[in-house]
């Protein structure tokens, strides 16, 4: 089939919208989605002309005990990162510092564009695992030293700012090197003081929006 | 305002959609209705910063978004599942993920109130396909019946008039009937075409053209 021609993008944009596609379907269209910002620009108009469905639905009270169970439910859960020693320190300051300077060798050797932030994220040992680029519209993952996750569990990238309640950042690349793309609220992030931790979630990532598993590695985020 | 009393478009780069009525004495009513607007008597600015503050962990700012979109989000899970007690978990399940993922919502692809209500609108369909697979009861088969004319009614009940309904109009009986099926209660083509009783190639073409001919409208 050929994807660039506009009526079936539109019309197979409508059916995912709609929510008319068997999983599989559904499954390639996200893939199609995921480097073809038109197509998802064109899926959010349909989405946005389906949502008018809902204006004339008459608004219905919620009884108060709903949000009580929604507080309970989102207590922040902290994240475990270990404390860091005198030693440890000094350790991971000497590796992002060897870090910045392999990032800008790099970028300067290949990249079009730059990279604006860089982060070097440790084990638990304290050895340098993987490094991890922020440019203006992805993550670049270069493993140094990263283990593969088991079958059935992926690896989940997360952004810790000051607060200390994890956000989401997505998926670590399958096989460990690749991007991951950011929308606009994950880039505003990268300009704020925030840590980084790599958590073993299950397969597809953490079904709470929280980390569920044991943070691997972690690390800080320096700007370039 | 001055009406003319024909429709007109505000500014070429504004998603602006103006029509105006006239009435009596050279009177003209205006209505308004910016596109990302449409969806929410609420600001559409104001729900969008309200989710960046979420996706910072501002506890406050989504206390603030509860309670001035919970109740809307509640009558579109109600509407999807037409059972109170299930429409309360889902309004339930909808806050914990918008807290959790409010960092994923992208202000340049929808308007927020869109975001939040295709949260809603999901949970509540994978509700319910986890219940078709247990044998249909008589409620849930009601609540699937109510396609017809009764939703026709209400939403000539509308809050406010809106290019929904005008466009609405528009589409025969059955291409709305379709689309509003699939779309609340996540009917895939083939129930459908069992639902209505009608051949499965009239469904998809309902559809189909309902949802060009309801874009069309929206946009003009």
């Amino acid at each position: 089939m050929n994807y660039q021609n506009p009526t079936l993008r539109r019309a197979l944009a409508a059916d995912y919208a709609i929510g008319l596609m068997p999983p599989t379907a559904r499954r390639r269209f996200e893939h199609l989605m995921a480097d073809d910002q038109a197509l998802q620009v064109e899926l959010a108009q349909w989405q946005e002309t389906l949502a008018t469905l809902t204006l004339p639905i008459a608004e219905e009270p919620v009884p108060e005990q709903v949000w009580d169970r929604i507080v309970a439910r989102i207590e922040p859960q902290r994240l475990h990162v270990p404390r860091r020693s005198r030693v440890r320190h000094w350790a991971r300051l000497t590796a992002l510092a060897a870090a910045v300077v392999l990032a800008v060798g790099i970028g300067m050797f290949y990249n079009r564009d730059e990279a604006l932030y860089s982060a070097t994220l440790v084990s638990a040992a304290n050895q340098p695992a993987v490094q991890i680029r922020a440019f203006g519209q992805y993550l670049q993952v270069e493993p140094v030293n990263l283990a593969s996750a088991p079958v059935d569990r992926s690896m989940e990238l997360w952004a810790i700012p000051a607060d200390g309640k994890p956000i989401s950042l997505g998926l670590m690349p399958a096989g460990g090197k690749g991007k991951i793309s950011l929308n606009e609220s994950q880039r505003k992030l990268l300009g704020e003081p925030i840590a980084l931790a790599i958590s073993l979630e299950p397969a597809g990532g953490s079904p709470t929006g929280q980390p569920t598993g044991p943070v691997l590695y972690h690390g800080e985020v320096v700007t370039l | 305002m001055n009406g003319t009393g024909a429709p007109r478009r505000l500014g070429s780069a504004s998603q602006a959609v103006v029509w105006l009525t006239g009435w009596g004495r050279g009177q003209a009513r205006e209505f308004v209705l910016i596109r990302s607007k449409t969806i929410s008597t609420i600001d559409t600015d104001q729900l969008g910063q309200l989710l960046t503050d979420c996706a910072q962990g501002n506890r406050r700012a989504f206390e603030t978004l509860y309670r001035t979109s919970s109740a809307r989000l509640h009558g579109v899970a109600l509407r999807c599942v037409g059972r109170r007690e299930l429409a309360e978990e889902i309004v339930q399940e909808s806050f914990v993920r918008i807290w959790n993922n409010a960092a994923r919502y992208d202000a340049s692809l929808s308007a927020p109130m869109t975001w939040m209500v295709n949260i809603t609108r999901h949970l509540a369909i994978d509700l319910l396909r986890r219940r078709h697979e247990e044998p249909l009861d008589e409620a849930h088969l009601q609540a699937l019946a109510d396609e017809g004319p009764s939703a026709h009614e209400q939403l000539n009940q509308a809050r406010e008039a809106t290019a929904l309904n005008l466009c609405l109009e528009e589409l025969e009986g059955m291409q709305r009937q379709s689309i509003l099926t699939a779309y609340f209660h996540g009917l895939s083509n083939a129930e459908l075409a069992q639902q209505l009783a009608a051949p499965l190639g009239s469904v998809k073409s309902w559809i189909r053209r309902g949802m060009e001919r309801l874009r069309r409208c929206l946009e003009s």
